[in-house]
């Protein structure tokens, strides 16, 4: 497969309908991958696919210095193609300035792991095969959510109290996600300050709270912020019990499943049957 | 000088018995950080190197320094307790996080005395324990430190034949601790060099540095800074991780008429790190504070301070998301600088 992308890639380059393709490139230490650009054909050759490409190339997308280049190619896998349909659905980025390289790699190099690509084609091209199509309200794996569910709030709070403890407020978690592109975070404002940025008890709560219920209906599942954060805390946890609450509240909506149409808390109709608001 | 490790274990428990806090790396699982022990048996010190460096023991992550109330025209500002630190022992820390602490006395005592951090060190003492071994992302070497330096320790203790350990003091501290526990120390010498011999064939050998500064001196516009470091996401992980970095923000939380002011670590990685109040942000893009990160640590702090502000510990490149390896982006500006000799 990684043949197969240089070639596709060095084709995209030449013939200029890509101004820059955005891939893995090896790491510096073994059994690593890491994310780069490349603008030039003979570049496609430093492209490699591995079990180690963890990281959501979606992210770059919205970066300044990608979006002035034009129509960028990007290496997705299964989650990253949902988070660049949610980027399209909350008018990030137009449908018409990516070209999306699917790919279909086994995650965290397991080789059970499947990759669940999208049931309908809505990507440029799928390098490897389809291995599995797997209809939306499948997608959220919440078995360890259950369990936590099941503890009562006592339980609960000194859980996540543990947890944070060891939250050192490096934002990691937000740099490496497609969907955290505010170019001023709510942590950032001072005036007032909404989050205290004192890595203390309040303020992690404070943070890490407000950042899984800002994606509640939005995150796409791809595990970034949990391998990112250098403190082991189990975010997905958050991110999964939000997904959870999505599915079961709105009619099995599950994030990226479209480029078109509304993105879930974006919009309002009158017809809304709820009232709350009014 | 040596000490089995029987009297070591006597000596952690009579140290944590002395009213002194002693800080050891213990088990978190996939890694250690440094906690409270009162015996040798709790530490883990198997692993390469903690997670988090000695630098919270000196420099908290969130520090209150003073707290303020309003008294109907006045305002009362009383000092904290972090003023008065507890005495602490840091025990099994690495000889490159040792060796941060005389380069961060260069500048928390320099035009301003920052009694927050010196008092930390006042009382603290630090013994840290060599390196018998290193991972791929260590490279103290590289950059002249070594797995057994006694740069900053008070005492460093070699692991040796049968569970002993050399023992080195190297401080007035360190002498004196181990003058006050004589009895557990007995004489001898041993190869320091071959017990760390494991480490030091693997670890990296030096780079020049010298010409790595001459190039920073002449490239501080060059098109190498946006093309290495496009795939930073600006999050702190290296930063916060790092045992020399120390960048700090002072913020102010109020409760009404009373309140907290706190010393909180920053990072010069954030994109608004330095946005001015006018708006303009003259770091505005990865490629300006990656430069900065780099310049900081080999331009700058050496112009200064006359000591880089980087030991090699390699915890940046173990935190980062995206594998910013600044021992690759070192060497390659080594190559670009037309330096020969030395390397690989």
């Amino acid at each position: 497969m990684s043949k197969e992308l240089e070639c596709r890639a060095r084709e995209l380059l030449a013939g200029g309908s890509v101004a820059a393709v955005i891939g893995y490139a090896e790491g510096a230490v073994p059994d690593a991958a890491a994310p780069v650009v490349i603008t030039a054909p003979d570049e496609a050759e430093r492209l490699v696919l591995s079990p180690f490409c963890y990281n959501n190339l979606a992210v770059y997308l919205t970066r300044p210095e990608i979006k002035k280049l034009g129509r960028v190619g990007v290496v997705a896998k299964d989650a990253d193609i949902r988070a660049i349909f949610v980027l399209m659905q909350e008018n990030q980025i137009a449908r018409e300035d990516v070209h999306i390289i699917g790919v279909s790699i086994s995650r965290l190099g397991d080789p059970s792991a499947e990759c669940r690509v999208l049931p309908y084609k809505t990507h440029e091209e799928l390098l490897g095969h389809l291995v599995k199509n797997v209809p939306p309200a499948e997608l959220s794996a919440i078995e360890d959510v259950a369990q936590l569910e099941d503890a009562d709030r006592t339980e609960r709070w000194a859980y996540w109290q543990n947890e944070f403890s060891r939250c050192i407020r490096c934002y990691a978690c937000r740099q490496v996600c497609p969907l955290c592109y505010c170019t001023s975070c709510i942590a950032e404002k001072n005036r007032p300050q909404w989050i205290e940025t004192s890595a203390h008890e309040r303020g992690n709560f404070a943070w890490n709270i407000t950042r899984a219920f800002h994606l509640a209906g939005r995150c796409v599942g791809c595990g970034e912020c949990e391998r990112a954060c250098p403190a082991g805390i189990p975010l997905m946890k958050l991110n999964r019990k939000m997904a959870k609450e999505v599915r079961d509240n709105f009619h099995g909506y599950v994030a990226g499943y479209a480029f078109e149409g509304e993105a879930l808390f974006a919009g309002h109709r009158p017809d809304d049957p709820d009232d709350f608001f009014e | 000088m040596k000490i089995g490790r029987s009297n070591l274990a006597a000596l952690i428990e009579k140290l944590a018995a002395s009213g002194r806090r002693v800080v050891a790396p213990k088990d978190q699982g996939s890694y250690t950080d440094f906690g409270e022990i009162q015996k040798l048996a709790e530490a883990d010190l198997s692993r390469v190197t903690t997670r988090m460096s000695i630098k919270q023991f000196f420099f908290p992550i969130t520090e209150p320094i003073l707290t303020f109330a309003i008294s109907g025209n006045e305002t009362i500002l009383e000092q904290t307790a972090a003023s008065e630190p507890q005495p602490t022992v840091i025990f099994g820390s690495r000889p490159c996080d040792a060796a941060s602490l005389p380069i961060l006395d260069e500048v928390f005592a320099w035009d301003y005395e920052d009694q927050f951090y010196l008092r930390r060190r006042a009382v603290t003492t630090v013994i840290s324990i060599s390196c018998t071994d290193c991972d791929d992302s260590c490279f103290c070497t590289a950059l002249g430190l070594a797995p057994n330096s006694t740069d900053g320790s008070d005492l460093l203790l070699t692991p040796i034949a049968d569970g002993e350990y050399l023992a080195e003091p190297c401080s007035d501290k360190g002498t004196r601790l181990a003058a006050e526990h004589a009895e557990l120390f007995h004489d001898g010498d041993a190869d320091k060099q071959a017990a760390c011999g494991a480490a030091l064939d693997r670890l990296p050998k030096p780079m020049d540095l010298d010409a790595i500064k001459a190039w920073l001196d002449e490239h501080f516009d060059d098109d190498f800074w946006a093309e290495a470091s496009f795939k930073c996401i600006g999050c702190g992980a290296c930063t916060y991780v790092c045992p020399t970095c120390h960048c700090f923000d002072i913020v102010d939380e109020a409760d009404g008429e009373h309140g907290v002011r706190r010393k909180n670590w920053d990072s010069c990685q954030f994109g608004q790190f330095t946005r001015h109040a006018s708006g303009h942000n003259p770091r505005p893009d990865s490629a300006s504070r990656w430069r900065q990160r780099l310049m900081h640590k080999f331009k700058y702090y050496p112009e200064r301070f006359s000591m880089r502000l980087c030991v090699g510990c390699g915890r940046c490149i173990r935190a980062c998301p995206v594998q910013m390896n600044i021992t690759e982006q070192l060497k390659r500006i080594e190559d670009m600088s037309g330096a020969d000799g030395n390397a690989r």
